[in-house]
């Protein structure tokens, strides 16, 4: 388990490996190459504690890989240029390794959406009204009584 | 210079401990009570011995020494003093007192104190004071606990390290170059350095166990819906749960007590009575020689593989037989699915931590960025707020709930989730406990693993299935492997059956500090 779940952290790895990434592992990691995510990862350690290098050969999912300017917007970050250039290698290579989902059959499974049987206890829809409102209302980065403010709205280009 | 703080002691493959048990022999009335800093504290401080407020001054003192080296807080709170004051007074006047009465609590940093700052480790949320208390909170506060400060985590959970922390990165009082674990690592390095008598974090994915391992205490992490998440920051909705840091498992157990039972604001709290916990313990003077007779283990074999640590296994594998002499039955046991639970977890965390998240906007609390329209208001707020590893959660989690990719990651996330739950059920079906380490290794050094995520995330192998499971586990220090100036503390994680976290799991070794 330890080696394998190591092993296929591994496994996914783009052809191009900025230079600034370091591996860490001090273990050759072999090809494992049932599904759809296949790769063969030889990384070395050199005295120096340095990645001595790095090859792979991979296939990649059909799916479109992350576009992280676009999960920026989405996700309402204003990313400097430069994160996204640090960001996207990271976030790819993490992405590829949730590729092992698409390998098992999961047929038939039914999704939890958590672990508990105890299934929902809502209380009655009924408005109470907080204690400690100045409190909240304190917190409020910027307030006009009655009036939480914030900039406009202006329409894209 | 830390290293005084702890007694010294050998590298024995696993220390005596006091086992507390229950027998149908041993009523728990007339035994004396187990090993535990609560229940002497009170003795204490109802036979006069000590005042509550003796009693803090030394913790305090105590910790502002270790504070400089370890960093374990974020805030300390200027009113214990007045507290334990007030407790004298109600101490003196013969009244009531609560079980947690003059113990001073830890208490993460991203559940909401009223009275004290609450950041979660963010910038985003620098200089915020909630308006109310978590209701774990409440309840410490209502049974007499004080809570001496808030502990330092990595930003809102998502870390193993506390090097995420947006403020300071805590030392593992064991060996101050390197970490307390995480993300609860300033809650784990306080009970370990004893500034504090008990401390709550919060569990996502190990983030109690791990920290717990690594500085050599007791943690636990309850079955989720045990403890309200009422106030707890959230990460992940159907992952968090609020755990506990003890220096032994019946302090772990008494304040576990404390902060459970059902919560009408936490739709996802369970209303299962409450056992009394520490009621279970008895004194091992009065056992038999094989007090866990008819105790069935099941050891996780693919815990135990190459990718985990030899000195580590070596410890879990002399437990396990210690814990046979005691009388326990070990097996070895498969769990199929097991190294599926690690991306499935990390799919299903990120998600749910990008929705979680976006409350974080600049608008109604927070810190807000100063710009002239709205959409820049957002983004610059966050950008500014949020550090690098919840950025990219946050982008990963909205990839994978993205149209088209929902279907591909987060739903069979979900489907694994099932999977894994089954394999637990059948593996507690034919055992009482499962046990495994809590982490490949002990705890590494500080700056090591930082620039890796992926590796960062390996070392979660351990714990996160137990969380997809929402089962109950608890981390008890069971040896040290070399390293570090007096050794490395590494813990054995005892996972049991939903809700029964404790009648047998504190059938339990209780450890020697």
């Amino acid at each position: 388990m330890g080696s394998r779940a190591l092993l296929m952290l591994k496994g996914a790895s783009t052809m191009a490996v900025p230079n600034s990434q370091i591996f860490n592992f001090n273990r050759k990691s072999s090809s494992f190459g049932l599904g759809y995510c296949l790769s063969k990862v030889v990384i070395t350690r050199n005295k120096n504690n340095g990645a001595r290098s790095c090859s792979t050969t991979t296939t990649r999912s059909s799916l479109e890989p992350p576009d992280v300017p676009r999960l920026a917007e989405t996700a309402r970050i204003s990313l400097t240029p430069n994160e996204v250039e640090e960001f996207a290698p990271k976030i790819r290579q993490v992405v590829d390794w949730f590729g092992q989902l698409q390998d098992v059959d999961l047929q038939s499974i039914e999704p939890a959406i958590r672990a508990d049987t105890e299934g929902n206890d809502l209380r009655d829809d009924i408005p109470e009204t907080f204690e400690n409102r100045e409190a909240m209302i304190a917190a409020v980065p910027s307030y006009e009584e009655p009036y939480i403010k914030v900039p406009r709205v202006l329409n894209k280009e | 210079m830390l290293s005084t703080l702890h007694p010294p002691r050998s590298l024995s493959r696993f220390p005596r401990y006091t086992l507390c048990t229950l027998t149908a022999q041993s009523s728990p009335s007339t035994t004396p009570p187990p090993h535990s800093q609560i229940l002497s504290i009170r003795r204490a401080l109802l036979s006069r011995q000590v005042t509550t407020t003796q009693l803090a001054e030394s913790y305090l003192t105590r910790l502002r020494l270790t504070e400089p080296h370890l960093k374990s807080f974020l805030h300390v709170s200027d009113a214990v003093s007045q507290q334990a004051h007030c407790l004298d007074g109600k101490i003196a006047r013969n009244e009531e007192v609560g079980p947690l009465a003059g113990v001073l609590v830890g208490v993460k940093d991203n559940i909401c104190t009223v009275d004290m700052p609450s950041t979660g480790g963010s910038r985003v949320l620098d200089g915020y004071r909630p308006p109310f208390d978590a209701t774990a909170v409440r309840k410490i506060k209502e049974l007499g606990g004080i809570v001496v400060g808030k502990t330092n985590l990595d930003e809102f959970g998502m870390g193993s390290t506390t090097e995420a922390s947006a403020f300071q990165v805590t030392a593992n009082p064991w060996d101050v170059s390197r970490v307390p674990g995480g993300s609860s690592g300033g809650s784990a390095a306080a009970v370990s350095a004893r500034q504090c008598v008990v401390s709550l974090g919060s569990d996502t994915g190990g983030s109690v166990r791990q920290p717990a391992s690594f500085c050599g205490v007791v943690g636990l992490k309850p079955t989720y819906g045990r403890v309200s998440r009422y106030g707890l920051m959230a990460y992940a909705s159907s992952l968090d749960v609020i755990g506990c840091f003890g220096s032994s498992v019946a302090d772990t157990g008494i304040l576990l007590r404390v902060i459970s039972g059902h919560d009408r604001l936490d739709a996802t709290s369970s209303k299962r009575e409450v056992p009394d916990f520490a009621s279970q313990f008895a004194s091992i003077n009065l056992l038999e020689s094989k007090p866990l007779k008819g105790l069935r283990v099941g050891l996780i074999r693919q815990t135990l593989d190459d990718g985990v640590d030899s000195g580590v296994v070596s410890l879990i594998r002399g437990a396990a037989s210690h814990l046979e002499e005691l009388g326990c039955s070990v097996t070895e046991i498969s769990l199929p699915s097991f190294s599926l639970g690690l991306p499935a977890y990390y799919v299903l965390a990120s998600s749910e931590s990008s929705s979680n998240l976006s409350r974080y906007d600049g608008v109604r609390y927070g810190n807000q960025a100063a710009v002239d329209e709205l959409n820049s208001l957002y983004g610059d707020s966050r950008a500014k707020g949020f550090g690098p590893e919840v950025k990219r959660r946050i982008l990963m989690g909205t990839y994978a709930l993205s149209a088209g990719y929902y279907d591909a990651y987060y739903k069979r996330a979900q489907q694994v989730r099932t999977l894994v739950r089954k394999s637990f059920k059948a593996a507690l079906d034919q055992n009482d406990i499962l046990v495994s380490p809590a982490a490949p290794s002990a705890a590494y050094k500080i700056g090591e693993k930082k620039d890796d995520p992926l590796a960062m995330y390996a070392g979660d192998i351990m714990t996160v299935n137990v969380n997809l499971a929402g089962l109950p586990a608890l981390v008890l220090p069971c040896g040290f492997v070399e390293g570090g100036v007096a050794g490395l503390p590494v813990g054995i994680q005892m996972i049991g059956a939903a809700f029964d976290e404790v009648l047998k799991i504190l059938i339990a070794i209780d450890i020697l500090i």
